[in-house]
């Protein structure tokens, strides 16, 4: 059973007074989530992100299209007992304080009082804000705010989280801890489905990731498959190759460059990574390892994006 | 439970605003000055009742101070009821627009609770809030006159429940109002048209018939008389309650429907909602 599913999924925000400000917020959008993984939902601002969140929640309703959380078809409110949410813009009432806030959710998840009680203090200590705990939210700061809505989104020890941006505004040290104890939940067996800006955070946890724009899935794989580009290879050689090689490989078309004890080659098939070393092989070359070259995953983010953008810009005349 | 938990923090949302306090201090200085100010005055057979000295009537046979001490008290009700409909209106509106903001209404429906759940708590909350001031001042009205004048009128205590009760079917066009147009004004101004001029036109409305034979206009006029709690005829009753005298149940049944319509119509546009 799949975490999450969702199958087709669409939703247009209809403006009923003007037609054309009507926006296709997600489109088809088929994804399953497995569970207990970190899985990652990126893409720039307007891409859709935080709309499928709120379909998975109920926020917001669906045009067409289904979607399951633990097997639950939605949109179901008892399902919810087994959900956290940590919302993009979350507003606690400012008048309470940190524990409170706890309080009051957990009331609202329908727990018992002394299960709140135990469970409030031990996630304020978790995410780093037992001191600030007694301390009314309206004196809060952004990163304070955003480590409350962690606890408070895993108040009723859910099985799926959602997060909405988890880390903006939080220093670099609350980012790791963060990160660890997102890691420690997905040790429990959790489901972790995050949304991010923060490429390089999300490369860091994510057991799989999503990349979506303008409300169309673009790819979903792990972050290995994202980062690894099929026909870009790394040699190592312990010896520096010959004149003669370079002339026989020249001759042969094979696209590489040497730095230092490295070939970079940008090669079209495994056929042709086979033909380079046997050309190494043959003048003797020592190879030292072959791996395939990796880029970031916001070059491939950034290489993803681009052509769609690109279409969409108007023509500029000369 | 979940319910409660939301109708809780209603309360406590409500009770960290100044506009109650306003309403409470106001409470507070009305029974200081009637404790302070009124008195019973026996005259051989005859008793008065006088407020700083000044003879609210004329004075009765002993054995009617009871209808006049309730009278007074059912003209206290009257005098009170629309400015406190009004300032509860005006210290509960804002619960609504607040919970479906964004950022907030997010917490709310991420937790196992349906959306009419949530109008629902808002609701209960808001009744509770006001029902607890009621009390307070109903309460506080009971309790003066008590001592002052030794008649301790209960059905006065159980008007308190009944301005409550009307209060609660005001609060349901506060509420539809508040999903329509989510923001404060409208529900604020729509509830004062209602409750200062609408509902008394509607109460009235023979006499308007007088004028015009326009089928429109009758029909318009008596389907809205049925469709708004009728908020005078309540109030009227609420005269014969504390004046023990026999009540009507027709205007509650009705307003009771009429506010269960107006919930119905706001759970459903508040399905249909985005946020
Ligand atoms: N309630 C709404 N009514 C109308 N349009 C909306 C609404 N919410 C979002 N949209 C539109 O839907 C599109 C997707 O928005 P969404 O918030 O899902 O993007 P996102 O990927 O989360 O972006 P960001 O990274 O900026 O948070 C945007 O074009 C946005 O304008
Ligand atoms: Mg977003």
């Amino acid at each position: 059973m799949n975490a999450i599913s969702s199958e087709s999924l669409t939703k247009i925000y209809s403006d009923f007074v003007n037609k054309k400000l009507s926006v296709t917020a997600l489109s088809d959008f088929t994804l399953d989530v497995e569970q207990g993984k970190i899985f990652g939902l990126l893409g720039p601002n307007g891409a859709g992100k935080t709309t499928f969140i709120k379909i998975l929640l109920g926020l917001v309703n669906t045009t067409s299209g289904r979607a399951s959380i633990l097997g639950t078809q939605l949109p179901n409110v008892k399902i919810r007992k087994r959900i956290g949410y940590l919302p993009e813009n979350h507003r606690y009432p400012n008048y309470l304080t940190g524990h409170q806030v706890m309080k009051l959710f957990g009331g609202l998840s329908g727990m018992r009082r002394a299960e709140i009680a135990s469970r409030s203090a031990s996630l304020l200590k978790l995410v780093g804000m037992e001191q600030w705990s007694k301390m009314k939210v309206k004196k809060y700061s952004k990163g304070m705010m955003q480590r409350l809505g962690l606890a408070q989104a895993l108040i009723n020890n859910p099985d799926v989280l959602f997060l909405d941006e988890p880390t903006d505004g939080v220093d670099p040290i609350g980012r790791k801890e963060i990160r660890d104890v997102l890691k420690q939940l997905r040790a429990e067996g959790k489901t972790i489905f995050l949304n991010s800006h923060l490429l390089s955070e999300v490369e860091l946890i994510s057991d799989q990731v999503a990349i979506l724009n303008k409300g169309k899935l673009l790819k979903v794989g792990t972050v290995d498959e994202l980062t690894t580009t099929d026909a870009n290879y790394e040699i190592g050689v312990a010896t520096h190759p010959t004149e003669a090689f370079f002339h026989e490989a020249a001759a042969t078309v094979l696209k590489f460059q040497l730095d230092k004890s490295t070939i970079s080659a940008d090669l079209t098939s495994t056929a042709e990574l086979n033909r380079l070393i046997d050309l190494l092989r043959k003048h003797n070359i020592e190879i030292t390892h072959i791996a395939k070259k990796r880029t970031t995953l916001e070059e491939s983010f950034i290489n993803l994006i681009k052509p769609v953008s690109d279409e969409k810009k108007p023509e500029v005349r000369q | 439970m979940r319910i409660l938990s939301l109708i809780l923090a209603t309360f406590r949302e409500l009770f960290s605003k100044a506009t109650l306090y306003i309403l409470i201090g106001i409470s507070v200085i009305i029974l200081l000055g009637l404790a302070a100010g009124i008195s019973a005055e026996r005259n051989g057979d005859e008793v008065s009742l006088s407020l700083f000295g000044n003879p609210t009537k004329m004075p009765v046979p002993a054995d009617q101070f009871e209808l006049l001490v309730r009278e007074m008290q059912a003209g206290f009700a009257r005098g009170l009821f629309i400015g406190i409909m009004l300032f509860g209106v005006f210290a509960t509106a804002s619960i609504i627009p607040d919970s479906l903001e964004k950022g907030t209404v997010d917490l709310y429906l991420s937790k196992p609770i349906a959306r009419w759940e949530l109008l629902l708590g808002k609701h209960l909350g808001a009744e509770a809030v006001i029902l607890s001031n009621i009390l307070f001042f109903v309460g506080g009205l009971w309790l003066v006159f008590g001592v002052k004048t030794g008649v301790w009128n209960y059905q006065l205590l159980l008007g308190a429940l009944t301005m409550s009760f009307m209060f609660g079917c005001i609060f349901s066009i506060v509420l539809l109002l508040g999903v329509v147009f989510r923001n404060t004004a409208i529900p604020i101004i729509g509830s004062f048209i209602y409750l200062m001029f609408l509902d008394n036109m509607l109460e009235n409305r023979e006499e308007i018939f007088v004028f015009t034979q326009n089928k429109v206009v009758h029909g318009l006029l008596d389907t809205l008389y049925y469709v708004f709690p009728q908020v005078a005829a309540m109030q009227r009753n609420l005269d014969m309650q504390i004046t023990h005298r026999a009540m009507e149940w027709k205007p509650f049944a009705q307003a009771l429907l009429s506010s269960a319509g107006f919930f119905g119509i706001s759970a459903l546009l508040m399905r249909r909602k985005d946020f």
